[in-house]
């Protein structure tokens, strides 16, 4: 997992903080541990020594865990505020998207990705956006429920029949980044994968020509096919 | 007046045939043949959760591996999740607390021991039926099969309906052997045991059952919900006409985040009774521990939807769910501070029930340390429903209910048998134990921080960097289950080979080490008056006392040199 996005370099950030503060809940326990069972090994001879503690070592300790869980909380609340942000779409980005971001409709069904641009054209499997521009997708499911995860880009969202849910990010490079989902969906859930394409803003206005082209090309021959009785 | 007896008073009854041990052990109503049967078959069933999760790892130790079709891995997954839960570890819980807590509180029997048989049956019957699955099919819907996948239009066999009973009996079961436990123990308490004097693991079992009685009509309302959308063209989870989806997620993850820390609080409980009786201590602060366990029960419910965080949810309910999650971080870091803190200054004798106790603690330090993550909002989108969460599950989890519940089996062994488990292959246990978690789910946690390999996947692909770290967590996991199957096999082979131990072995401090090992159908003959905390230790001092009292008259009468 590599972040290329706003977004996800402050998830990336948040998440070493939330290592390095488990690293210290679980080295602090178990050395302590290793040191109480080292120092107090039973010997012959010796008499436990009674109880020793206050009241006030106690609440020392709890406010010391209070002090260490607000802290956590506090810095999720900022990374996650900002994690949310909607990013400005660039320079480079897509003009189109100065103002809104770019939205596109994502579509979860048994096992594929299906992809709807503003101009009318669809994608299935690969989703192709601009680079440096801000990207809104609306997350559907028509069956059961799927969760959109491209991690290099975006936090995981899920796509709940009945419900909108959305991811909006903003692809810093371009490439292509891969994604499986995430939620057991059925039997070929496993293989139920997305790439997202960043190409730059023209290549991404050519493909959506294209596409549209080649979509309309098809179905005029289906339509030509049943018009002709060559299929029923 | 007659020579012969009136008849009436004739006792002898029918000379009847006798019933196999077996039907008289089935049919009673004693809180020990109960429990028994609760921990005999948990421990059964955690073998075979075992064995379906060696196979799901053995699917996963090479990539795109064909071992296991995809149905096939997914009812494997649904059956192995059931029964690590429903058929093992909640029932190992109340089977310790059904044995142990009426001994602990110098009851004599449970209040309700009827409903406490029906409640075991109903067990009984859950666990029948899902196995009953396999004769025609099994769930497909995973650990917990989310609507609408669990919904008749994606599942249409009977799969679904068969998990959904097997939970919802043995749920049921729970629940009344709950409302059993909690009369018995509000009610018959020995005399001058208040509250502030029961034993932490009865405290325990007090709050489990307080949290059984919460969670556990939670779910069985989802159940049926799902059993009438399944059969009766209900709508509760179907989108598009009324139903919500999301309503199944609330439902169900109330009960299993409840059932998490449900586990949590037992091994806790027994690994507090274990901690101060090895260390020959009091246990440091009672009251803040007694305090912390019912305070992990309502935060640890109450943060239900941090499983949940990329659910179309408001933001606000991801803080709140945050803030109750990292607000557990106080109570179970007290409770960690305080069993520490019991061990300091005491003498610690390292047998097999202290050793599995600790390794519960550092096992289970750092499932909730990992779990801290989970809990960070823009964090838990990356990590949520990655190995990750699998890794920190399962060491929170089996560190909780296997060594958890390991440490109280070698600790009441001997009060169930009246012998000891063999100490030398503990300790082997105990070692392949701790070397086997650490393989199999460290690199669980790598895969799913670092490449965000995805959990229930019945196949990980080449060239996602994932492959190295699947293959040794697979060989980890069999270490684990090698380890797992010793002790096991040590308690079976212990039952009638084990060393002879005395009535009271490690000395303990409450008052199941008073009555016989193993105990009388009665429990106790006569009750001591409880004055503290440590009803034995008042004993023992109080018969110290009457001997160095008798042993005087004969110092006088020594001849003076």
């Amino acid at each position: 997992m590599a972040p290329h996005s706003p977004g996800t370099d402050q998830i990336d950030t948040l998440l070493w903080i939330g290592f390095v503060a488990a690293a210290i809940v679980i080295v602090a326990i178990n050395a302590a541990l290793i040191y109480a069972v080292r120092k107090n090994r039973a010997k012959r001879g010796v008499q436990p020594t009674p109880a020793s503690g206050s009241r006030r070592v106690q609440f020392r300790v709890g406010a010391a865990l209070t002090v260490f869980a607000a802290a956590i909380f506090v810095v999720s609340l900022v990374f996650t505020g900002k994690a949310r942000e909607t990013p400005a779409t660039g320079s480079a980005g897509l003009a189109a998207a100065k103002t809104e971001p770019l939205t596109i409709k994502a579509t979860g069904q048994q096992w594929l990705w299906r992809y709807d641009y503003p101009n009318g054209s669809f994608s299935y499997y690969k989703l192709v956006v601009p680079v440096d521009t801000a990207v809104k997708l609306e997350l559907l499911s028509t069956d059961v429920v799927h969760t959109w995860n491209v991690p290099d880009l975006s936090g995981k969202r899920d796509a709940v029949p009945g419900k909108t849910n959305k991811v909006i990010f903003r692809a810093d490079d371009e490439g292509t980044y891969d994604g499986e989902s995430a939620t057991l969906s059925g039997q070929a859930y496993a293989a139920m994968r997305t790439a997202v394409e960043v190409v730059s803003p023209q290549a991404y206005e050519d493909f959506l020509e294209q596409q549209k082209a080649d979509i309309e090309t098809a179905q005029d021959r289906v339509v030509g096919l049943i018009e002709n009785g060559e299929v029923p | 007046m007659s020579e012969k007896p009136r008849p009436e008073l004739v006792v002898d009854g029918f000379p009847g045939r006798k019933r196999p041990r077996w039907v008289e052990l089935a049919t009673s109503p004693d809180h020990k043949d109960i429990g028994r049967i609760l921990i005999g078959g948990s421990l059964g069933f955690l073998f075979i959760a075992l064995v379906e999760m060696l196979l799901m790892r053995l699917q996963l130790a090479i990539p795109e591996n064909t071992f296991l079709s995809p149905v096939a891995f997914n009812r494997m997954l649904s059956d192995y999740g059931a029964t690590a839960v429903f058929l093992f570890a909640i029932p190992l819980a109340l089977g310790f607390f059904y044995y142990v807590a009426p001994l602990q509180i110098g009851a004599r029997g449970t209040a309700l021991p009827r409903l406490g048989q029906i409640g075991m049956s109903l067990y009984a019957a859950g666990a029948t039926v899902l196995y009953a699955g396999f004769l025609f099919t099994p769930s497909e819907a995973g650990v917990n099969p989310l609507a609408p996948l669990s919904e008749l239009a994606f599942l249409s066999n009977n799969g679904v309906d068969a998990w959904a009973t097997a939970t919802g009996l043995s749920t049921l079961g729970f629940v009344f052997l709950a409302i059993d436990l909690l009369t018995t123990l509000r009610n018959m308490r020995a005399p001058g045991m208040a509250w502030r004097r029961v034993p932490v693991f009865s405290w325990a079992a007090s709050v489990c059952c307080w949290l059984l009685l919460v969670i556990g009509p939670v779910l069985l309302a989802a159940l049926t919900m799902l059993m009438i959308d399944r059969n009766y063209d209900g709508i509760f989870f179907a989108d598009g006409s009324g139903g919500a989806p999301l309503l199944w997620q609330h439902l169900s993850w109330i009960f299993f985040s409840g059932a998490y820390v449900l586990i949590l609080i037992f091994a806790f409980g027994a690994i507090a009774e274990i901690i101060a009786t090895f260390s020959a201590k009091p246990l440091f602060n009672r009251g803040v521990v007694m305090g912390s366990l019912a305070a992990i029960a309502v935060l640890g419910t109450l943060a239900w939807m941090q499983n949940m965080m990329t659910a179309p949810i408001g933001i606000g309910w991801m803080y709140f769910a945050m803030l109750m999650s990292l607000a557990l971080i106080v109570p179970f870091g007290l409770i960690v501070f305080n069993l520490i803190a019991t061990m300091l200054g005491g003498t610690l004798h390292m047998r097999a029930p202290l050793l599995f106790a600790l390794g519960a603690i550092s096992s289970i330090s750092i499932g909730l340390g990992a779990e801290i993550e989970h809990s960070m909002v823009a964090a838990a989108w990356q990590l949520k429903n990655t190995t990750d969460a699998t890794a920190a599950t399962h060491f929170a989890l089996v560190g909780g209910a296997v060594f958890g519940g390991f440490a109280a089996l070698h600790f009441w062994f001997p009060k169930m048998t009246g012998r000891t488990m063999g100490e030398s292959l503990a300790r082997i246990s105990f070692w392949t134990m701790a070397v086997g978690i650490v393989l199999a789910f460290v690199p669980l946690f790598f895969a799913g921080a670092e490449q965000g390999q995805v959990i229930d996947a019945y196949k990980f692909f080449d060239g996602t960097g994932v492959n190295a770290y699947n293959l040794i967590a697979s060989i980890g996991t069999l270490i684990l289950a090698a380890g797992i199957v010793m002790t096991l096999v040590n308690a079976i082979s212990s039952r009638v080979n084990g060393p002879e131990a005395g009535h009271d072995p490690w000395g303990g401090e409450s008052l199941e080490w008073f009555a016989l090992s193993p105990p009388e159908p009665h429990n106790f003959d006569v009750l001591p008056d409880v004055r503290s905390a440590q009803p034995m230790r008042d004993i023992r001092d109080a018969l110290a006392h009457r001997n160095s009292r008798a042993e005087l008259p004969a110092r006088e009468s020594q001849p003076v040199a």
